[in-house]
């Protein structure tokens, strides 16, 4: 290797270590601090594909996210057998619009799953997303079934209630991951947003989560931090959750929320729903641990129209 | 004459892709991403005559779906019993065996038993006692695929596969997970499956591959019951091996059919031949050839009438038996049945325990009972709930069903069909015994709008503190019994909310009388 070769080498590596936003990194650590304000965006309008875009962009764009060769995990919610209309799933337009801006980001690797509670195939299939993922036609786009191979016993550090829970390996090892909940109604926690999408990557008994909740799911989300988030509240259901079954029970409000502060998120669409973020056990546990700020005056709220 | 010996190959490749297209079949019934199966995945018992002629005795009407019985009645009419040497599956599959177990050479010869056999089928089914699946081979086969061979298969893949991606370098599951996954799409089921009764269907399987141990066909010549119906019509024929004798100085045919279907006088007995045709390859002098034509049968059929009374006795004497035995009393409402299952008594004449619904059930829901219900009910499906939930959207188990016993529904019809209604145990349901939030049944609940229901209660914990809980309760005209709330409850062991069957479901929510 001459000089002048190794001179390029070494100015491309450190150049690749300046650019690197460390931005994101370091909102995530200091969001729920009042020093800082979270961007919350929020999109309406019915070409959700395209908001899914507009509301990224507004964000910072993709590439702040997504670097080339990066490993991307897309999380929506496709817990439920359940069709689109029914709003018990993310929206398939979401799911696919986020994983073409990956691919076009350059992710080497772009994979989609959840750990569903109704048949894993039928929710897949009936949510819409397998036939919207299989539209996409890349190599590197995989919508995957749950292999319980892959779930890793995790310490979480300085949890309240729980000191260890499996997670799915994929889902840790991301070089990026992308939460994409549905927001809905939820007798138990009264809603279901970003913050409860997590235990879609958890393995174990999920059902012994339900006791003391909103603390358990804010120390899970200590493990499993997003990138951002993005909030499908399209059509949201507003009883009868989580899996809904009517369409008397959905309503249609065609927005989609974006953030890097995934407590935030939370608290912008649970207003949505006529309630208060306090009123949400796992968003006031989650903004007391510091995972993100709750308060919504705190926050910097833009709105996009598409 | 040169094309005589091809037969063999002929018929040979006949079994081969009867067994493809057999195994094929078995693999697409599962759910494969829509909600109707797209193949007539059941169409093995729905060519079965005994499954028609049993189910019309049983129910004395025709089902109609059983129709295609008659294509290998007719077959048979025209070519005697060539369907099992030419398509039957367990008949290949005998056959295959050949090369592993040597068959003896034993001198038993017990053809009339079939005939017992059958009319003890035929008389149970006459009084609405439905044994045709302990004896019938498709029940057999399918069962020991669905019950043992299919999950051992799944199994034991899955466990090379899986300890190379845990234990060894990953230099190998680099190349190992690709064929893995492979498997996965196109050869293996979708998810490892646990049945009760899978030992005891895998040793009657075997013991059908055992008894070649004693002749070649064994369970085909003398016990097949299906194959003794085929061989009531196959005596009237019209395509048939000529000479009707085996040749005096030779008899090289008589003394190597594996169908033994030459009597004491050498003459040849046509309803135990099964067309195979190996008779044209080896025929020294190319004497043997088959053609159409009424021959006059000149053997006696297997069968004197004492044994045919002692038959027709034992045959009353069974459903009289099994409907006179103190378990089958205790049809307990314990009993879930799977969605659309007629009432308990014609569900019971119906069943032909082919384990087909058990096969397709998406969540391994459906097990056989053993003998809980007594002999009536083993083999026949009941809901696991602990096991695994009925899939509220999901009708596969009506669709695959070949008789009836469960009755088509389309995904509004199973919305309101009542396979049993769920009760707490408030002793073990977390809320009630130790005050604790929860409500995951709740939550899991899939009837619109919601058979659980909860209050919002103030009341002391366990440490005597005030709090507000979520107490949950089964609005009983809602339920349907799906069994997902028992399934899903977090509690170790028995679950703090359990599903009752009923012995008779109803169509609509018309709640428990």
């Amino acid at each position: 290797m001459d000089r002048r070769k190794f001179v390029k080498q070494v100015s491309l590596w450190s150049a690749g270590i300046i650019m690197a936003p460390p931005l994101f990194n370091l909102t995530r650590e200091l969001s729920g601090s009042p020093l800082i304000k979270p961007d919350i965006i929020v999109a309406k309008g019915d070409d959700y594909s395209n908001m899914v875009g507009q509301v990224v962009q507004s964000l910072g764009g993709i590439g702040g996210f997504v670097k080339k060769g990066d490993r991307v995990v897309i999380k929506p919610n496709i817990g439920w057998d359940r069709g689109v209309e029914q709003g018990a799933n993310t929206h398939p337009l979401i799911v696919a619009g986020l994983a073409m801006l990956c691919l076009d980001a350059g992710a080497s690797r772009v994979m989609i799953f959840d750990r569903t509670c109704n048949e894993a195939r039928r929710c897949y299939n009936n949510s819409g997303i397998k036939a919207a993922v299989e539209q996409i036609k890349d190599k590197r786009l995989r919508l995957e079934y749950i292999d319980t191979r892959k779930f890793v016993r995790v310490k979480i550090d300085n949890g309240k209630v729980l000191n260890e829970w499996s997670f799915y390996k994929d889902a840790l090892e991301a070089d990026c991951y992308i939460n994409v909940p549905v927001a809905k109604h939820h007798s138990l926690s009264r809603l279901s947003i970003g913050l409860k999408n997590v235990m879609g990557v958890l393995g174990d008994s999920r059902g012994s989560i339900h006791y003391q909740l909103g603390a358990k799911l804010a120390d899970l989300n200590r493990v499993i931090k997003p990138a951002f988030t993005i909030v499908d509240a399209t059509r949201v259901i507003i009883r009868n959750g989580p899996q809904g079954g009517d369409l008397s029970d959905v309503k249609t409000l065609h927005t989609i929320i974006g953030s890097v502060d995934p407590v935030a998120a939370d608290a912008y669409a649970t207003t949505l729903f006529g309630l208060a973020p306090d009123q949400i056990d796992a968003t006031v546990a989650a903004y007391k641990t510091g995972l993100g700020q709750m308060e919504l005056d705190k926050c910097n709220i833009q709105y996009l129209k598409a | 004459m040169k094309i005589k010996p091809y037969f063999k190959q002929l018929r040979r490749l006949s079994q081969i892709i009867c067994m493809v297209i057999f195994l094929f079949l078995f693999r697409q019934t599962d759910y494969t991403g829509s909600d109707t199966i797209p193949y007539a995945v059941n169409i093995l018992f729905r060519l079965d005559p005994l499954v028609l002629a049993t189910l019309t005795l049983a129910k004395k009407m025709f089902i109609t779906i059983l129709w295609p019985a008659f294509i290998i009645i007719g077959l048979t009419f025209l070519f005697g019993r060539c369907f099992c040497s030419w398509v039957c599956p367990l008949g290949t599959l005998i056959d295959g065996s050949g090369h592993f177990i040597k068959s003896g050479k034993a001198n038993v010869h017990l053809p009339y038993l079939k005939y017992v056999i059958l009319i003890i089928v035929l008389m149970s089914s006459a009084f609405g006692v439905q044994v045709l699946g302990f004896v019938d081979p498709f029940s057999l086969l399918v069962r020991g695929m669905v019950f043992s061979i299919d999950p051992v298969f799944h199994y034991l893949v899955s466990l090379g596969f899986d300890s190379i991606y845990t234990m060894g370098p990953s230099v190998f599951s680099d190349y190992t997970e690709p064929l893995y996954e492979w498997l996965k799409t196109f050869v293996l089921p979708f998810k490892q499956s646990f049945f009760d009764l899978s030992m005891v269907s895998f040793l009657l399987l075997v013991f059908i591959f055992l008894l070649e141990l004693v002749g070649k066909r064994f369970w085909c010549k003398n016990l097949c019951p299906l194959g003794g119906l085929l061989a009531l019509i196959s005596r009237l024929s019209v395509f048939k091996r000529r000479p009707v004798k085996s040749c005096k100085n030779c008899g090289l045919c008589e003394t190597r059919c594996r169908m033994d279907a030459f009597d004491e006088g050498h003459g040849l007995k046509f309803e135990e031949c099964t067309l195979c045709m190996d008779c044209l390859a080896f025929c020294p002098d190319q004497i043997t050839h088959f053609k159409f034509g009424i021959p006059k049968n000149q053997t006696q059929m297997n069968m004197n009438r004492r044994q045919l009374v002692t038959a027709g006795l034992a045959g009353l004497a069974l459903p009289a038996l099994i409907q006179t035995s103190g378990m089958s009393k205790m049809t307990g409402d314990a009993l879930i049945r799977p969605p659309g299952a007629l009432p308990e008594i014609d569900f019971l004449a119906s069943c032909v325990r082919c384990g087909e619904c058990m096969k397709v059930c998406i969540n391994h829901a459906l097990q056989p009972l053993s003998f809980e219900n007594g002999l009536e009910g083993l083999f026949t499906p009941k809901l696991v709930p602990r096991r695994g939930y009925c899939e509220f959207n999901c009708t596969l188990c009506t669709q695959v069903c070949p008789t009836g016993a469960l009755e088509k529904l389309n995904v509004n019809q199973k919305h309101e069909v009542v396979m049993g209604k769920a009760y707490f145990e408030p002793a073990r349901c977390l809320v009630y015994a130790q005050k604790k939030s929860c409500i995951v049944c709740e939550e899991h609940c899939p009837t619109h709008d919601k058979a659980i229901k909860f209050n919002e209660m103030i009341t002391l914990d366990n440490d005597g503190n005030s709090i507000v809980l979520k107490q949950p309760y089964v609005k009983e005209e809602l339920c349907i019994g799906c069994g997902i709330c028992e399934y899903i409850c977090p509690i170790q062991g028995s679950s703090g909310i359990r599903v009752v069957g009923r012995t008779s479901q109803e169509g609509a929510r018309s709640g428990y009388a």
